[in-house]
């Protein structure tokens, strides 16, 4: 799929991503080896945005899994439709009492409605969760897991089992593997430890707080019509922001939104009072607000 | 490579990185897959399969850096170091060779044209038997530097000096050109020595690296509290951070796991009324299990302070994961301090309560008085889910140990944990009262290191928390 290292980095590019060296190596790594990728960074970075542009220069569908705690199997891998299920009897109660009309005893009732079984449980009365649909997909497709931090550290041991050999076993109509191997992507923000079998089955990547001259390019490429000299002070004074040890520092995220607020509002330079009214943009918490109106000659320095 | 790869992987195990041999294998793998060409791509392949916490990075980044030398950077370092090269110099060698036949030791070669990653390449060589291995210490470097020496054929490059010095006066150059040449050749030289003498230090680097902070940890662990000086007490504070960290995690971890419960009929009976009577859903109560309350009552006099302080520090770390910690601190006075916690941050939260508390820090401690203090104002507040944590050790001086107080205490709550940091030899004897409070608690156990507080804590978060609620 992917040439080399550099082919996706470029194909990143054009998809408007900037995808720094390692990132764009462990993708590669990923595709080559089948294995998961497993992402940490602070919020706002980008490690979905991956995921989503991933799927996109690939030409394949995103199937999302969102966790959060007390997601269990039933929601993501597959549970049988009940509803439908007793529906269908009670609708096929005719045809099923014809079916039994004629046995001569009990057991042979039973063995002809045993019989039967498959007709319940079928791929019809089962509604596939992204894990399965991931799994049984026709064409190949890119999983992106997100937040398994949130999720329980049972699912984790569940998830295990499936992305370490691609495949599921549902009990009525057995084993399920993977017609191709997804590309998967895990997300996390590390709220709590993630267990030791799941990040050796992963690649790891940790993706940071972009450099000067590489968040320069991400909005420059992002926000076309900031003009060069506006961009690389929204740079600076971000980069500077994040080193007050705020309880949320801006993220990529932030800055990107607080660049276009500043195009629409046709600045050309920054200066102490429009930072100050455009700050909440880029900050979200009330005392990180005050901290930074404190630094501002600071934060404006050249 | 592979050969190389594992052998930077046992440096990364030394360093305390944790790295599984199936990690080790995907390592390999993965750099057969996109190759050595570039150092940036090769770096972030052994990262992204041998690293997996973050705060790892770091380590592997500096490892990563010895063990893989960047060689054109260190060939631009080292021609920097050697100054302009002279290309008269050059020039005038090429000559000789070329029109008198001037022939010479490889090594000679090596040292009067290498660049400098050739030069770094035949040292690494020349240290492959040198037993770098047990290389440990830094008063070793000088021994092993001279090993590495002693593999190259000094003589013959002087022999190769001289002849080229002979030759060159042969041609008529004067004195003070001759001077000039000579000074560059030895200044080459002397630049080798330089190099296997970094390539040592570096290799004492890669291999030591972070060992000396293990030794220090496991050394200190096992120290007494009231012996460790205020320099050690600030290197344990991240121990004290991960003991808390480990109740933390377990706590939260039994959570979660206890959240279902008993059958819940009712709402069962009413889903199922929609399928015809059938349980098709069938709905559990969840068990509203209120978090453990937590009371730590600890000495602030003078004997045990190392040991209070440590006692806080997992103390403050530990108020948000019980519903209720409060924290009480006492000579013979008692105080409360648990707001002072909660608006501080650590270190001048615990500062506080070792020194500017409402209680008197200078008298003699008294725990009968403090006990019965605080059986009269808060035993209305205690109840079955409060576990008492007392951190003293029982020297009463004399004073009447007024043991009834614990004991009325102790039929409020769910239990008391009693650490003393006092070696266990010495309870009863002298003015000590442990015997005579060890009845009232249900774990009386000797807190003398920081080891040992790691096995309470251990004991509390597998046993105590685990048993019964």
């Amino acid at each position: 799929m992917f040439d080399s290292v550099e082919d996706v980095q470029q194909r990143f590019k054009s998809a408007r991503y900037i995808a720094s060296r390692r990132i764009s190596t462990v993708v590669y790594l990923s595709e080559r080896m089948g294995r998961p990728v497993l992402i940490e960074g602070p919020a706002g970075v980008g490690k979905t945005e991956l995921a989503k542009t991933l799927a996109d220069i690939t030409n394949r569908p995103l199937i999302r899994l969102q966790c959060y705690e007390g997601l269990d199997e039933g929601k993501a891998l597959y549970e049988w439709k009940y509803a439908k299920q007793l529906l269908y009897t009670q609708l096929l109660k005719d045809r099923i009492g014809e079916l039994i009309a004629d046995a001569p005893s009990l057991p042979d009732a039973v063995a002809r409605i045993a019989g039967q079984d498959d007709a319940f449980f079928s791929f019809r009365f089962l509604s596939q969760r992204p894990l399965l649909s991931a799994i049984q997909s026709e064409q190949p497709v890119v999983l992106l897991i997100d937040e398994i931090d949130k999720a329980e550290p049972e699912f984790e041991a569940f998830l295990l089992e499936v992305l370490s050999d691609f495949q599921v076993s549902v009990p009525e109509l057995g084993t399920v593997k993977a017609k191709h191997i997804p590309l998967v992507v895990l997300t996390s923000n590390n709220a709590r430890e993630l267990s030791d079998g799941l990040k050796r089955r992963c690649l790891h990547l940790f993706i940071d707080f972009p450099a000067p001259a590489e968040e320069l390019e991400i909005i420059r490429l992002k926000v076309p019509e900031i003009s060069a000299k506006l961009a690389s002070a929204v740079v600076a004074a971000v980069q500077k922001i994040r080193a007050l040890e705020l309880r949320k520092p801006p993220s990529v995220s932030e800055s990107l939104d607080w660049a276009r607020s500043l195009v629409i509002l046709n600045a050309q330079t920054l200066d102490a009072t429009l930072v100050e009214s455009t700050l909440t943009m880029l900050v979200k918490y009330e005392k990180d607000l005050e901290r930074v109106k404190g630094a501002l000659d600071k934060v404006l320095a050249p | 490579m592979d050969e190389r790869i594992l052998e930077f992987i046992g440096d990364l195990r030394r360093a305390e990185l944790r790295i599984s041999p199936s990690e080790a294998v995907d390592a390999l793998a993965a750099s057969a897959e996109v190759g050595l060409v570039d150092r940036e791509t090769f770096k972030a392949t052994l990262a992204a399969t041998l690293v997996k916490e973050s705060r790892d990075l770091e380590t592997f980044e500096r490892l990563f850096n010895l063990y893989f030398l960047d060689l054109e950077a260190l060939g631009e370092g080292i021609k920097k170091a050697l100054g302009p090269e002279d290309p008269r110099v050059q020039d005038l060698l090429d000559r000789l060779a070329d029109e008198d036949g001037l022939e010479l030791d490889d090594l000679t070669e090596l040292l009067m044209r290498g660049e400098g990653s050739e030069m770094e390449m035949a040292i690494r060589a020349g240290g492959q038997n040198a037993g770098l291995e047990r290389l440990m210490y830094f008063l070793q470097v000088g021994y092993f530097s001279r090993k590495i020496q002693d593999k190259f054929d000094w003589s013959a490059i002087e022999r190769d000096i001289e002849k080229i010095m002979r030759m060159l006066e042969a041609k008529g150059l004067d004195p003070g050109q001759l001077a000039r040449i000579r000074n560059y050749l030895e200044l080459r030289l002397e630049a080798f020595n330089r190099m296997i003498r970094q390539h040592v230090e570096r290799e004492l680097e890669r291999r030591a690296y972070r060992q000396g902070e293990k030794l220090t940890r496991e050394v200190l662990s096992d120290k007494p509290l009231f012996a460790l000086t205020p320099e050690e007490v600030a290197q344990m504070k991240n121990v004290v951070a991960r003991l808390a960290r480990k109740i933390k995690d377990a706590l939260a971890l039994r959570q979660r796991q206890e959240q279902k419960g008993r059958l819940d009929t009712r709402r069962t009976i009413r889903k199922s009324l929609s399928y015809g009577g059938v349980p098709m859903e069938v709905f559990l109560k969840r068990r509203h299990r209120e978090k453990p309350k937590l009371i730590t009552i600890c000495d602030v006099s003078d004997s045990v302070r190392n040991a209070s302080r440590f006692m806080l520090q997992l103390v403050w770390s530990l108020q948000e994961c019980f519903s209720r910690v409060r924290s009480f601190v006492f000579v013979s006075e008692i105080a409360e301090v648990t707001q002072a916690f909660a608006t501080y941050p650590v270190e001048r939260g615990i500062e506080w309560a070792l020194k500017a508390a409402p209680v008197d820090y200078h008298c003699r401690s008294d725990f009968g008085f403090a006990f019965s203090r605080f059986a009269n104002s808060e035993l209305e507040s205690l109840d079955r889910k409060t576990t008492i944590l007392l951190l003293g050790d029982a020297r009463n001086n004399y004073n009447d140990p007024q043991a009834w107080a614990l004991r009325l205490i102790r039929e409020r709550v769910k239990g008391i944990i009693w650490l003393n940091p006092e070696g266990q030899w010495g309870w009863g004897i002298g003015d000590s009262v442990m015997p005579m409070y060890a009845p009232s608690c249900d774990l009386v156990r000797e807190c003398r290191t920081i080891g040992q507080l790691g096995e309470v804590v251990d004991n509390l978060v597998h046993h105590w928390w685990r048993r019964g609620h």
